[in-house]
This record gives structure tokens, sequence and C-alpha cells, in this order.
């Protein structure tokens, strides 16, 4: 178990560390998608990066306050 | 494949460079402390072996994707680098601002060794064939961040010989340092490399990300650097307005 328990575990850290800042990441990048079919190529563009910024800052944040919190 | 343009190539060979350093490094603590506990042999037939493994999933993973079509691959391969990229970013300012600790490879060495040498004492057999295993499982776990990286940076600009070399060109150098100095590498800057990684990653993610949804870039040579400096200077902020005064400052 060790071994495989070991890369599931490395690779799930990788991917679902922060399972809120990956529910946003895909749910932006669905908005974005959804987007890119009706508006010119700006806006979606602006809001992929703009959102990626906001998730980050988010999620530093309430990372932030949750370590005051325990503190 | 086609060439890769040089504005896409370099910034993927220097964060297959900068993040395999942060990996190698890592992997390279607990293949110390194999090698100093058990001898030199156990450790580098583990670490051999590991590196086996990464080569085969290399050279099995790489002539699969050039069958995916290049805009698919970039939205799969540009989601996938966000959700690391901005994770990585995320604990880098976290690290920073001092709300989590820094990563200490002098306490992972001690940890390491402690822990073989328990495994030691309980399992009086197979002493080396545990010892071998421990770096095994240490460079085949790390190395996968970097194989991912590598494929990532690399397949979704078409080529992945520029993050390749740029990830053994790291494995080199602190192969090259580490055997100079036989002690964990604990001097390197780690969380400003991983910042400069997450930084990088993300950037990428918005690329690729962008490109796989059809979003054409303006001057698309230039606007991966602009991306970088965005995620760099929002980044050096938030770590800036969350940061902790450190206990010294109370003294």
């Amino acid at each position: 178990m060790s071994m495989y328990g070991g890369v599931l575990k490395e690779l799930l850290g990788m991917f679902l560390g922060d399972a809120r800042l990956t529910g946003a990441v895909l749910c932006l990048v669905a908005a974005v998608g959804i987007l890119s079919w009706s508006a010119g190529p700006f806006v979606p563009g602006a809001i992929l990066l703009i959102g990626c910024l906001a998730i980050l800052v988010e999620a530093a944040f309430r990372e932030a306050r949750k370590g005051a919190a325990n503190d | 494949m086609g060439p890769v343009a040089w504005g896409v190539a370099a910034p993927a060979v220097g964060s297959a460079f900068i993040a395999s350093i942060v990996e190698v490094v890592e992997a390279f603590t607990v293949v110390l402390a194999v090698g100093t506990l058990r001898g030199w042999r156990p450790a580098a037939f583990g670490t051999m072996a590991g590196l086996g493994v990464l080569g085969t999933l290399i050279a099995l993973l790489g002539p699969l994707l050039s069958h995916v079509p290049l805009r698919f691959l970039q939205l799969i391969i540009g989601v996938l680098l966000l959700v690391v990229g901005l994770g990585w970013l995320r604990k880098a300012i976290l690290r920073s601002a001092r709300v989590i600790p820094l990563h200490d490879e002098e306490a992972i060495f001690t940890r390491e060794k402690s822990h073989l040498t328990d495994v030691i004492n309980h399992r009086q057999t197979s002493l080396d064939w545990i010892a071998g295993l421990t770096a095994f499982n240490a460079v085949v776990l790390e190395g996968f961040e970097v194989v991912f990286i590598v494929i990532a940076v690399g397949a979704g600009a078409g080529d992945l010989w520029p993050a390749a070399i740029g990830a053994l060109a790291a494995c080199l150098a602190v192969l090259a340092v580490g055997s100079v100095i036989r002690k964990p590498l604990a001097k390197i800057p780690e969380n400003k490399l991983k910042f400069g990684v997450g930084v990088m990653l993300s950037a990428f993610g918005v690329l690729w990300t962008g490109e796989g949804l059809g979003i054409h870039w303006p001057a698309e040579d230039v606007v991966l650097p602009v991306f970088a400096v965005v995620f760099l200077l929002v980044g050096t902020a938030t770590a800036a307005l969350i940061r902790k005064p450190s206990a010294e400052a109370f003294r």
C-alpha cells in the first residue's frame, strides 16, 4: 500500500491540495469557455486572467484568516 | 511536433529548471540520509531505479501526446497548470508571509535518518533493500511533479525537448553540488524558487487555457512575460498584506 498510496497521495496533493481553489478554477474556465463563444477575444481573456488573480488572492487571505483563528 | 517560438521555449526551459531544482533538492535530502546511514550502494541503486521509472513514464507519455490535437491538449494542460501553479503560488505567498513555516531541509534530513534508524532497529533483515526502497520512493514521488511540469510546459508549446533539457540540467546541477558538499542543500532559497515557479506555471496556465478555449492573445510572444509580471506583482502584494510580524520584531 505504501508505495502506491504515496504516489496517489502525491498526485492528489498536487491537484486537490486546496479543493476550493481547484473548484473555483474549474468554474472560471467553464464560464470563460461559454463566454468565448459569444463575446470577442479580449473580454474572455481578461476575465480568465483577472479571475485567476482573484482566486489566488482569496485562497491566500482565507488561509491567513484560518491561521490567525488557530493562533 | 514543430519547432517552438523562443518567447515560449525560454520560459519553458527556465520553469522546468527551477521547478526541478526545488523537487530534486527534496529528493536529494532523502537520498543523502540513506547514503549516510547505509552506504552509497543502496542509495545509488534506489535513485537509478526511480529515475528509470520516471524516464519510462516520459518515454511512454511523450509520443502519445503527439496524437492529441494541440488545442485540446492546451486546454487540459492549461487547466492542470492553473490548478498546480496557483496552488504553488498560494503556498509560497503563505510561507513568505510567515503564515506557514518554511521548508527545512536540515530537519527533513534528521527526520529521515531517524525514521530509517527506527526501521533498521525493528527489522534486522534486508536493510540495504529497505534503504534502497526509501531512496527509490523519494526520487519517484518528487520526480512525479518534475515529470508533470516538463510534460505540461513542453507539450503545451508543442515540443517536450526544451523543458526536458531544463529539468535534466537541474538534476545534474543538484547532483554536482550535492556530491561536493555532501550535506543537505539548506541554503537554497527554496521559497523564492517556488514563488517563481508558481508565477511561471500560472502564467503558462492562463496562456494555454486561453488558447485551448480559442482566445487569440495579442502579441503572443510578449503576453507570457506580461502575465508572469502581473502574477508576481499580485503575489508579492498579497504576501505583504497578510504578512505576520516576526517574533524578533517584538523583542
